[in-house]
């Protein structure tokens, strides 16, 4: 039976701390200190919302081994508190769903937690990451944490997991939540210039933490010794993508490996990707190849870099931006820009369903929802920060993206 | 105390509308213990004293017998049956038994001296004796016989040796040994499948004593007196088929108890240590990509006791990289199976005279045994055809075959090899 407030997963940290670390937030089924506003146990992936469900599906592959009790995968959000009797009947036919996680008149799958999920640390900072219609599994993660002060400091991170690659979606998850706590560390002082720096070097830092996930995950899992040979490939190790955008105060740091994105769409007016994909069709594009002829291509998604054991470069790419009126940052994945991708238009979009004052978890879901409307075909991940205005000019305030020099050749980033 | 382990093979991603689900579970049971670990165990050694049998084999059968007792652990019951066209309990005499210690393992020998031969072939009358006896020791819940022949069931009708057979069933099991090259591969065939039994050919008289002692030693060591596969299938699918491929080939689809609507149990019959593998097959009702469903839970049951448990999937995916591949497993037993029903229809067409029709299943089982890298079978087909071309399945029938041969590649077409891990 979880013991768990379920008020106490989503109280906002104390005002003026980082968020986490001091919270007293325990996991109900193994014991793991967790933060608030986490919707799943990082050690023992438990769901810490109250009434959970259970039964972890033996794990996916050709070649399974399930004795009575199957392990859970962690990060599944569904391993049995053993004395949860509150399960959910099955979404399908309203039947029991039995232990090993699936209905026991109709073998629906219980609805994994990780399905849709939604993320609030502050009021003005949320994100919902959904599944999708057409694949079976959510491989996307977001991991937020956020001061409450509108404005002060917020960090946004988007993982989407490669889906050719085995066991994705924990690499995903992990990579998120482990960006996020190097992001939700103190938070450096001095002037604009100083703290992008910083953050630079933190993002840089935040990535390298997710990476470290990402490779730690254990892929063996289905290509265990009782694979018959003639069966075994080479499975790619998991691997994943990474966005990670920090608000403080007036400025805006983002960094990026792959093809998730952020972007400005300010309330009036400035509308710009912060981002640039790591794709194939990116780089055509770069190379004078006309974006529709680019875009059309087979290949046009194919990412060139990631996060995982086989990735060539994992460090992030940083952009800055200050702000010159009230918006917002949004970050998300290619489920959802896959269907709207330029600047002005997602502006648009998101200005359909955004009142004055609205609420970043109901339009993270509209968007969410609008994404499923147009067919659903990958998981899809909105996360947004409202940004209300510039704080007042302390200097070089320059309201436009500027990329900050990570030891590339400058000039190579727009 | 015996444990269970389920493995599931299979490709669990259909492509849309896709509706058939197969799996290869894997059972392996270890610690099983010896006969008699949970209950007491009973033997019967059923020995043919038709006159058919002669001087030779008669001698062999007596000495396979004693060589079988030998191995008969002291506390299990026993019996030994004579049969010809009816069937006597030589020893402990009367439809009953005794258990196994010194001085019954020496009278059941004198017993066993003492057999000559006479009369003709009624099996079924010694299927009904061994029931009887067993039904003696209500006590004994393994019950296990060896059944030797050497001739056609002569004495009985067809009707009324199936009928013996379908009155045995259930009630013990058996393993049936044919020696010599006078005796019916299918009549014997029929009461293994029923009895959960193997059958085999004894060639030579003097193979018959370390056939049998290998036979009693493996009886020996089961201590599972019976387990079952307990199948469950979603509401609205139907069971396409089970059987055991592995290590030889049992249609279990029909032999199917009810526990529930949506449960079913197949006998598998006592257990050693040993692993044997299942091939079963589900049809679902197609669901949209991206979506998931249970196919199967398969389970091994012993009493009231669940031991293990495996999941058969199903996922819809528009990936035709994920949908096409088929389980090297699955596919390596659709075609054992395939080769054993292409060598048992040749050689009943070529018995029949048919011979271009045996040609053609004979030249498909070279195929099948060489794509499947199933060398013991090609090794036997061999004896019985020249092979031209395994790729392409192009044989000729040879003109002069050993009958005991061909009998050798019917009783062998059953056995499957694994596949290679």
């Amino acid at each position: 039976m979880s013991d768990l407030d379920p008020s106490a997963v989503t109280a906002p940290a104390t005002p003026g701390d980082p968020a986490a670390v001091a919270s007293e937030v325990r996991c109900p089924s193994c014991g793991e200190v967790v933060v608030p506003g986490d919707q799943f146990c990082e050690g023992c992936g438990a769901s810490l919302v109250g009434g959970a469900d259970h039964g972890a599906p033996a794990a996916e592959g050709d070649a399974r081994t399930a004795q009575v009790q199957p392990a859970a995968r962690p990060a599944d959000g569904a391993a049995a508190p053993a004395s949860s009797a509150a399960a959910r009947p099955c979404p399908a036919c309203g039947g029991a769903i039995a232990d090993d996680g699936y209905c026991e008149v109709c073998g629906a799958p219980a609805v994994s937690e990780r399905d849709h999920f939604s993320e609030q640390p502050a009021p003005w900072v949320a994100a919902v990451c959904d599944k999708g219609i057409r694949h079976h599994r959510n491989e996307d993660a977001v991991a937020l944490s956020a001061d409450p002060a509108p404005g002060s400091f917020a960090a946004l991170v988007v993982c989407d997991g490669v889906s050719s690659s085995v066991d994705s979606d924990l690499a995903s998850l992990s990579a998120a939540r482990a960006a996020r706590d190097v992001l939700s560390g103190p938070r450096p002082d001095g002037g604009v210039a100083g703290r992008l720096t910083a953050w630079s070097a933190r993002i840089t830092d935040a990535a390298a933490a997710a990476n470290e996930q990402a490779v730690g995950v254990n892929a063996v899992e289905s290509a265990s010794a009782s694979t018959p040979t003639a069966e075994v490939e080479i499975l790619s190790p998991p691997s994943c993508t990474f966005v990670a955008a920090v608000v403080d105060g007036p400025v805006i740091v983002v960094g990026s490996v792959g093809d998730s994105r952020a972007y400005w769409l300010g309330d009036a007016g400035a509308a710009v990707a912060l981002t640039q994909d790591d794709s194939w069709a990116a780089d055509q594009i770069g190379r004078g190849v006309p974006r529709s002829v680019a875009e059309a291509d087979s290949k046009a998604h194919a990412i060139t870099r990631w996060l995982g054991a086989d990735s060539p470069d994992a460090t992030p790419t940083i952009v800055s931006w200050q702000p010159d009126g009230p918006g917002w940052l949004l970050v998300c994945s290619d489920g959802l820009w896959n269907y709207c991708s330029e600047a002005a238009d997602l502006a648009a979009l998101l200005h359909s369903f955004a009142p004055h004052g609205a609420d970043p978890v109901e339009l993270a879901g509209s968007l969410v929802a609008w994404a499923n409307e147009q067919g659903g075909q990958d998981n899809i991940t909105v996360a947004l920060a409202r940004v209300d205005g510039p704080a007042p000019a302390t200097g070089d305030a320059t309201g436009a993206a500027t990329a900050i020099p990570t030891g590339a050749a400058p000039g190579t980033q727009p | 105390m015996a444990e269970f382990k389920a493995e599931v093979f299979q490709n669990e991603y259909l492509a849309d509308g896709g509706t058939d689900v197969h799996a290869v579970v894997s059972v392996t049971c270890s610690g099983a213990g010896a006969a008699g670990s949970s209950g007491d165990a009973a033997e019967i050694i059923i020995v043919d004293i038709s006159t058919s049998m002669g001087v030779d084999k008669m001698n062999a059968a007596r000495q396979g017998a004693m060589v079988a007792v030998d191995q008969i652990n002291d506390g299990v019951w026993f019996g030994i049956i004579a049969g010809n066209e009816r069937a006597v309990n030589i020893y402990p005499g009367r439809a009953a038994m005794v258990r196994m210690d010194p001085s019954t393992r020496a009278a059941a020998k004198q017993a066993i001296a003492g057999l000559r031969t006479s009369g003709g072939t009624a099996i079924g009358t010694w299927l009904h004796l061994a029931s009887a006896t067993f039904d003696q020791v209500p006590s004994a819940t393994q019950r296990h016989a060896i059944l030797l022949t050497d001739g056609q069931n002569q004495s009985e009708t067809p009707e009324a040796f199936a009928a013996a057979i379908a009155a045995a069933e259930g009630r013990f099991q058996c393993d049936c040994r044919g020696v010599g090259a006078d005796w019916q591969v299918a009549e014997l065939r029929s009461i293994a499948t029923a009895l959960l039994g193997t059958v085999d050919l004894i060639a030579r008289p003097e193979d018959l004593a370390a056939d049998f002692e290998a036979l009693m030693r493996d009886a020996m060591s089961r201590g599972v007196a019976s387990a079952a596969l307990r199948l469950w299938t979603p509401q609205g699918s139907n069971i396409l088929f089970v059987r055991q491929v592995a290590p030889t080939l049992e249609e279990l689809t029909g032999r199917r108890t009810e526990i529930n609507p949506l449960t079913g149990d197949y006998p598998t019959g006592s257990w050693g240590d040993e692993s044997r593998d299942y091939h079963v097959a589900v049809r679902v009702a197609p669901k949209p990509i991206g979506s998931e469903q249970l196919a199967a839970r398969v389970s091994l049951v012993v009493g009231a006791d669940v031991m293990s448990a495996g999941l058969v999937k199903a996922i819809w995916s528009d990936d035709a990289t994920l949908t096409t591949r088929i389980n090297a497993a699955v596919a390596h037993f659709t075609g054992q199976a395939e080769l054993a029903d292409a060598i048992q229809e040749g050689l009943a067409a070529k018995a029949a005279g048919d011979d271009a029709t045996a040609t053609t299943k004979l030249g498909r089982a070279v195929q099948l045994a060489a794509e499947t890298g199933d060398e013991d079978a090609t090794a036997k087909l061999r004896k019985v055809v020249d092979i031209d071309d395994p790729d392409t399945g192009t044989v000729r029938l040879k003109r002069q075959v050993d009958k005991l041969d061909e009998m050798a590649l019917d009783t062998a077409s059953t056995k499957t090899t694994r596949v290679k891990r």
